[in-house]
């Protein structure tokens, strides 16, 4: 079943992933279709509420991909939340907000509820 | 309202669930008049894709009528008929610009599950797990339809609803199949399944100047349907060698475009099946690509090879020296429905494309089980069930 191979990717991936020890500082980043002007004058509150405490770079992406935005994680904020934070901004730089998810439903059943527990922190993305 | 719901592996039921709400500015609610059973639900039934929650609504294939918009939706009003794509999408990240809209960025709320199995996460799609979004599905009186200037497309007035349904998500994955596959005026074309997808990529393949198109599957009368409906040739593999009839066809070279409409619950008559449910009953692989093979395998030197059927993660036995020792090129897709669908219901208004036929068993939402059974089991005839609300 995939959830089976899908557990086995996971743990090689994070087995690889395992952060070295300078590995921890390197960015998290997107890529925005918007020009670097727009999305240095117009950063979505999302991104900017972390101006304080983690450094936000931008810059022109390769090829005509936009913008490049990231930043540089650091002890006061966690890397999940910056990943959802790059990610919400993207989408209200692209298309002008962030989609929410339709209701769950009601009885999910004991299958349902473990899955639950993966969404809940699914929403900010990054290979782990 | 009523819909149609994922219980449990193969269990699947009408329940009460509450009216969709506008969550989003650029969102709409569409009443549902036709969705229709895609061969990925299938996928979602037996558990291949177990990302599911007792009590999602499923289905992803479906037309209608917009009953509400939000203050951010511009190209629809209440009362218009619009198809509206399996894919959600944004229509303004770089994927959407570049009109490879199943991948676009913004759409899937659950990027976390995709990026870890795929590296990266594909947009959202209707009805079709957690791992893809989490929305709720068409099987349904309505539907909140996200990004709905750009996920839903109007339906002019010389279709009617029931072709116009198809080009939600068949018709344009077939027609993708065909265009990326990058089939050309001259070209020998196999296409492996005859279902609605097969057959759709058989008819684009010929709208796309192929000289010969051949059909394979196992059931008589799918490939009957196919033939009758667009000339195609055709072949079971259940009695024939599909290479040796491949060959035969185009001169000894093989095909030059070859296109996989199958997915990964493929099917086998030969030695290779057992093997692969084998294999996936240990968990040492999750697909069967036995399709994906026999078209790599079959394919003229320096072919082509595009996979539609929808695989999740791992296979076994891929032939990679065919591939690169005969210089293929293969590719895959979910389908990029918005960069197709305007034209395919232009070409479904002239006549050339016809879509209706695939609507084999038409019935209500409340026989909605009895509709997967049939489309399942591949019973009384069942290419597609419609279900009607
Ligand atoms: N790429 C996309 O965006 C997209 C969109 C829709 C559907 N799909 C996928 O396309 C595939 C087909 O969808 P469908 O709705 O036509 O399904 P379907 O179940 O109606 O048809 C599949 C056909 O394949 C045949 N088949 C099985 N094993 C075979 C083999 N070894 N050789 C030849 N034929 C074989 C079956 O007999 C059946 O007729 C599914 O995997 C579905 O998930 C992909
Ligand atoms: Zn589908
Ligand atoms: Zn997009």
């Amino acid at each position: 079943m995939l959830l089976a191979a899908g557990a086995v990717t996971v743990a090689a991936v994070a087995r690889r992933r395992r952060r070295a020890p300078d590995e921890r500082d390197r960015y998290l980043a997107v890529t925005v279709n918007r020009a670097p002007d727009e999305v240095q004058s117009s950063l979505p509150e999302d991104l900017a509420r972390w101006r304080d405490r983690v450094e936000i770079r931008i810059r022109p992406a390769a090829g005509d991909k936009g913008t490049e935005l990231s930043v540089q994680p650091s002890e006061q904020v966690s890397r999940h939340e910056l990943r959802l934070a790059l990610r919400r901004a993207k989408a209200v730089l692209e298309a002008g907000e962030v989609v929410q998810s339709d209701t769950a439903p009601t009885h999910p059943g004991p299958m349902g509820k473990a899955l639950r527990l993966v969404t809940s922190r699914a929403g900010g993305g990054g290979r782990l | 309202m009523k819909a149609l719901c994922w219980e449990g592996i193969n269990d699947v039921r009408v329940q009460d669930v509450p009216d969709p709400q506008l969550l989003n500015d650029q969102d709409m609610i569409v009443k549902v008049r036709l969705s229709t059973v895609c061969g990925s639900d299938l996928h979602l039934l037996t558990g291949h894709i177990p990302f599911m929650q007792a009590g999602d609504v499923i289905g992803h294939e479906f037309m209608g009528e917009v009953a509400e918009v939000g203050p951010g939706v511009t190209r629809h009003r209440p009362g218009d008929r619009v198809v509206v794509c399996s894919f959600i999408v944004c229509g303004r990240c770089w994927y959407c610009r570049n009109e490879l809209y199943s991948l676009c960025d913004n759409t899937n709320t659950n990027p976390a599950i995709t990026q870890q199995l795929w590296g990266a996460d594909p947009g959202g799609i209707f009805g079709y797990s957690h791992a893809m979004g989490g929305f709720r599905g068409s099987h349904a009186e309505y539907v909140r339809v996200p990004f709905a200037d750009h996920t839903a497309i109007p339906i002019p007035e010389g279709v009617d609803d029931l072709s116009a349904l198809f080009a939600s998500d068949s018709v344009p994955t077939g027609w993708m199949g065909a265009d990326l596959g990058g089939v050309k005026p001259g070209d020998v074309v196999a296409v492996w399944g005859s279902g609605a997808v097969g057959q759709m990529a058989a008819r684009a393949a010929q709208l796309l100047g192929a000289e010969r198109v051949l059909v394979i599957d196992r059931f008589d009368y799918r490939l009957r349907q196919a033939a009758q409906a667009f000339g195609v040739e055709t072949i079971n593999y259940a009695g024939t060698s599909v290479g040796d009839a491949l060959l035969e066809a185009t001169g000894g070279r093989g095909p030059d475009v070859c296109i996989e409409a199958v997915g990964c619950e493929a099917h086998s008559t030969g030695p290779q099946y057992a093997y692969d449910q084998v294999k996936s009953k240990l968990k040492l692989e999750t697909d069967r690509p036995i399709a994906v093979r026999e078209a790599i395998y079959n394919c003229r030197k320096g072919g082509s090879v595009f996979v539609l059927g929808v695989f999740t993660g791992l296979v076994d036995k891929f032939p990679l020296g065919a591939l690169m020792n005969k210089g293929l090129t293969v590719r895959g897709a979910q389908q990029h429905g918005q960069r197709y669908i305007p034209m395919l219901l232009d070409r479904i208004a002239s006549g050339e494309l016809v879509t209706n036929h695939l609507a084999t068993h038409i019935m209500p939402l409340s026989e909605g089980a009895r509709g997967y059974e049939l489309f399942k089991k591949k019973e009384d005839g069942c290419v597609r069930a419609v279900f009607q609300l």
